[in-house]
């Protein structure tokens, strides 16, 4: 038990954590082929029922989409490509 | 005479031309123009052209929520209860009307003001200016919510909302403040973060804290932050962890810190859409000493709050039955408790249930009932009934809609 007591072996432990964990989510910052090749719909879909109901593209005009998607990205912390994508299948 | 004759005849023929020359020639259009206007027709064509219709968007959206309480309150102390009922249209606590004004311009900049009429009065919600600068990288300014948690920045609006009433003691976290937010891809998994610079809170006199405004009431900003991670590929799970850390004192080093773990996962096991939030908060404030209402003595408290709920609601979204599939079932368990021998030192547990059925997308109208029982903890120093037992029970009508 007394190297739990150890304070620097706990500082030293959290710094390894916090490296190792800075590198493997920067390792991993591209997004992944199953993930890049989603439609605007399947984003559309599981993004906006997040926090509700998922809006008919029919709701809004183009232009009203556009701000819309931007009001939503800061909202929900959306990706920029998600919002793109969920933007152009919203105005189709 | 008839040299005469022939004259006078090419005379007239020589005025008829004449004539047709002049007509002609007034009907041209003329060469001379004033160098003035063609500079403001100049500017005009440059400014129309900078500007494009789709640069520049100006839209309103906004939501009510109104409705119907009744409302039974059974207070007991020393066995002897005395109990009172209310009534009320329009849903006193919980009745909102907000216009949402989007303004956006380009694609960097978006306006967002939101004016609001509640039972407090006529307040604003927020009034920002957001600049996308980078992919991932948003930058906010002006009155804003605070990323502190995920009730009050995504779910407390009236449609959103499974429920009729909101949580118990959710922090208050509007501000002016400057931020900094974004979501990125890593791998399979996504991440948000979201900072904030704020004016921050002020101490009162009762140990509470509030938002002091447009003027701080000290030289220190408080610091918001949150870190969002939704694991799933599908993102259909996402956590939350949230710190806040400010000094709140006029004057001294009262300094307060406040946590928050949040939690939403929304599951779509067919025919049900099953939907899973919760929020759980810590206050903590240095020791301060607080002025006794009673005899003006100095007293202090161990100001620490807690505060947590949980929701679940299921709704057989993809039923084939059209009425059927616009049902929905929540339930809301909450805990609240402030600091004891506090002049608002109080226990509460609190239970909700709502019958919702959505008439569209955006539009619900809910049967709900809650019923919070809260165990009294001021301090008898202080005037307190200390170990009072408050039973309310409400029942709601509620109408809530999105435009």
């Amino acid at each position: 038990m007394k190297i739990f007591n150890n304070k620097k072996l706990t500082i030293l432990s959290l710094l390894v954590l916090m490296i190792g964990s800075m590198i493997l989510i920067l390792d991993s910052c591209t997004a992944s082929q199953k993930i890049s090749m989603k439609s605007g719909a399947q984003l559309w879909s599981e993004n906006c029922q997040r926090c509700h109901n998922t809006p008919s593209p029919s709701t809004f005009s183009h232009e009203q989409w556009e701000t819309i998607g931007m009001h939503m990205q800061s909202r929900a912390l959306l990706t920029d490509v998600e919002k793109n994508k969920i933007v152009e299948f919203l105005k189709q | 005479m008839n040299h005469f004759k022939k004259f006078i005849q090419q005379l007239k023929l020589m005025c008829v031309f004449l004539l047709l020359s002049i007509v002609t020639k007034a009907q041209e259009p003329t060469t001379v123009v004033d160098s003035s206007l063609l500079d403001r027709i100049n500017t005009i064509e440059q400014e129309a052209s900078f500007i494009k219709p789709e640069d520049s968007h100006l839209m309103i959206v906004g939501l009510l929520t109104f409705g119907y309480v009744s409302n039974k309150t059974t207070v007991t102390y020393n066995s002897a209860s005395e109990v009172s009922k209310t009534s009320s249209l329009g849903d006193a606590d919980h009745f909102e009307f907000s216009p949402m004004l989007l303004w956006r311009h380009g694609k960097k900049f978006l306006l967002e003001f939101e004016p609001s009429f509640s039972a407090d009065g006529v307040g604003v919600n927020w009034a920002a200016v957001s600049y996308y600068a980078t992919p991932g990288l948003i930058l906010r300014g002006g009155y804003l919510v605070l990323p502190f948690g995920t009730y009050n920045k995504r779910l407390a609006a009236g449609w959103i909302n499974k429920l009729a009433s909101d949580p118990e003691g959710i922090p208050e976290s509007t501000d002016f403040a400057v931020e900094a937010e974004g979501g990125f891809q890593a791998g399979t998994m996504k991440w948000s973060y979201d900072i904030a610079i704020s004016n921050g809170m002020q101490l009162q006199p009762d140990g509470t804290t509030q938002f002091v405004g447009i003027t701080d009431n000290n030289k220190n900003k408080t610091f918001t932050g949150r870190i969002g991670w939704l694991p799933f590929a599908n993102s259909s799970l996402e956590l939350g962890a949230s710190y806040m850390t400010g000094k709140v004192g006029d004057v001294g080093n009262t300094t307060a810190n406040l946590y928050a773990l949040d939690l939403n996962l929304v599951e779509n096991l067919s025919p049900f859409q099953i939907n899973v939030k919760g929020q759980y908060s810590e206050s903590k404030l240095d020791n301060a000493d607080y002025i006794n209402p009673i005899n003006s003595s100095t007293y202090t408290f161990n100001n620490h709050t807690k505060t947590g709920y949980i929701m679940a609601a299921i709704r057989p979204m993809f039923s084939k039955n059209n009425i059927v599939k616009n049902f929905e079932v929540a339930a809301r368990y909450g805990n609240y408790t402030t600091p004891a021998n506090s002049l608002w030192g109080t226990k509460e547990n609190s239970l909700a249930l709502s019958l919702n059925y959505w008439l569209n997308w955006r539009t619900v109208v809910r049967y709900s009932y809650e019923g919070i029982k809260g165990t009294n903890t001021v301090s008898t120093d202080l005037g307190g009934n200390t170990g009072e037992v408050t039973k309310s029970n409400s029942m709601y009508v509620q109408f809530c809609i999105e435009l």
